[in-house]
């Protein structure tokens, strides 16, 4: 059966092409806007893995990874974090929110900064979820 | 009040990141969440007779926005603080009170109005407007002494801005040789509009991302000789970004490698440093090339 990928990027144009990359590999593809959306669509579509973006509106990306990984429900969904933001500064901001909010929680083991070619997210993909 | 959540609206004229920046303080105050929003007005990408709708022109203004707010972003990102951002083709007023409705800001920050006395006086001002329309308290930021600067320390916060150039690296080993002086170094390239043609944001954000990786590598020699950096990319001309980027990240002085132009060249048209350093209200470090043009 076709597994399901969750996209959470506010630009429709990088939506619509990891949506095209995901087509054309057989995924089933789900959208969300922002990372509100995106927490909604995930806890109502039970996504195989989620691609998610930094810099959005309404939720950013850090809060969300963050989220999923300290709840025991979504901890092992895996996610690709696919954004223009340097993985430098997202690994600063994991560290700040570390000491204020505490507890460590764990790196993603896919960064990929923007654009990539639609070979190298399917790699990511695959190497996710197969 | 608590201020959790900044709307931070800019058309990136006369609210920068300084302006950002002299609001953090209001962390204390319980802020947590700035949001960016940029307008482009509809008549910068509307039709024009032969040419239809201006695409490529809407996406150079987005991305140019989006590479400011992700430089921005990454700063309040790092400092734990949670930041979104919008970059719309519309109309300043309704656009802001879309955002509001969506965010639910405790503050809004905007730059006080450009629009003349004479168009005021027809439709009124932009902050008139918007204290007619919303109940959000409205912060109206303007520069008290427009670049009055004055730097304390002059190493503690140089921008160095380089150009990739041969006396751009000899200006790397230059600023290496400071390290003990040097307090925080930010690293700038400025990207010319030129270069971001494309009718697709992959083709515009393929550009900042070689730029951006390339100042990261230079950020990490900086650190390993001991120096604490930091990049960002601007868009536009050099001598205006540069001075801008000056003034956000509230430089001590500006190092740039000095012109590789011919000396008669120079003296036609000038060169980016040699303006910055004669029109700038900064503190220049000019760092000559090899060899001697005449």
């Amino acid at each position: 059966m076709s597994k399901k990928v969750l996209v959470v990027d506010d630009d429709p144009d990088v939506r619509s092409f990891v949506v095209t990359v995901l087509e054309e590999n057989l995924y089933i593809p789900l959208v969300a806007r922002d990372g509100v959306e995106g927490l909604e669509m995930i806890e109502k579509a039970s996504p195989d893995l989620v691609i998610l973006d930094v810099l959005m509106p309404r939720g950013s990306g850090i809060r969300l990874y963050r989220h999923l990984k300290t709840d025991p429900v979504f901890k092992n969904l895996p996610v690709i974090m696919f954004t223009g933001i340097a993985l430098r500064s997202f690994l600063k901001s994991q560290k700040a929110l570390d000491e204020f909010k505490g507890g460590k929680i764990p790196m993603p083991e896919i960064y990929l900064e923007k654009p990539v070619e639609p070979e190298e997210l399917v790699r990511a993909i695959q190497k996710k979820i197969g | 009040m608590e201020i959790r959540k900044i709307l931070f609206v800019t058309k990136f004229e006369d609210l920068c990141y300084d302006a950002l920046n002299s609001l953090l303080s209001l962390q204390k105050a319980f802020l947590d969440h700035v949001v960016f929003l940029n307008v482009i007005e509809r008549d910068k990408v509307s039709m024009r007779r032969g040419k239809g709708y201006l695409k490529e022109e809407e996406v150079k203004l987005k991305e140019m926005a989006n590479i400011r707010f992700i430089d921005w972003a990454e700063n309040l990102f790092e400092m734990g603080l949670e930041v979104g951002a919008y970059m719309e083709v519309s109309s300043l007023i309704p656009e802001i009170l879309r955002v509001v409705e969506k965010e639910s800001p405790d503050l809004i920050v905007i730059g006080h109005s450009h629009k003349g006395v004479l168009e005021q006086l027809y439709t009124g001002s932009e902050v008139t407007e918007l204290i007619r329309r919303i109940t959000v308290p409205i912060l109206v930021f303007k520069h008290m002494v427009e670049d009055k600067i004055v730097p304390e320390k002059l190493f503690a916060r140089p921008l160095f801005a380089t150009n990739w150039s041969e006396t751009g690296e000899k200006a790397v080993e230059y600023i290496k040789d400071m390290k003990n002086v040097i307090g925080e170094i930010h690293i700038m390239h400025v990207v010319k509009e030129a270069a971001l043609k494309s009718s697709d944001t992959h083709g515009v954000q393929k550009v900042r991302k070689v730029e951006r990786k390339r100042l990261d590598d230079l950020c990490d020699e900086l650190e390993d000789a001991g120096i604490n950096a930091r990049p960002h990319v601007y868009v536009g001309d050099p001598q205006k970004e540069i001075i801008k980027a000056a003034k956000e990240y509230q430089a001590s002085m500006i190092i740039l490698g000095s012109s590789d132009k011919a000396a008669i060249l120079e003296r036609w048209v000038g060169s980016v440093s040699k303006n910055i350093a004669d029109k700038s209200i900064f503190p220049c470090l000019l760092i000559p090339g090899d060899k001697i043009n005449c």
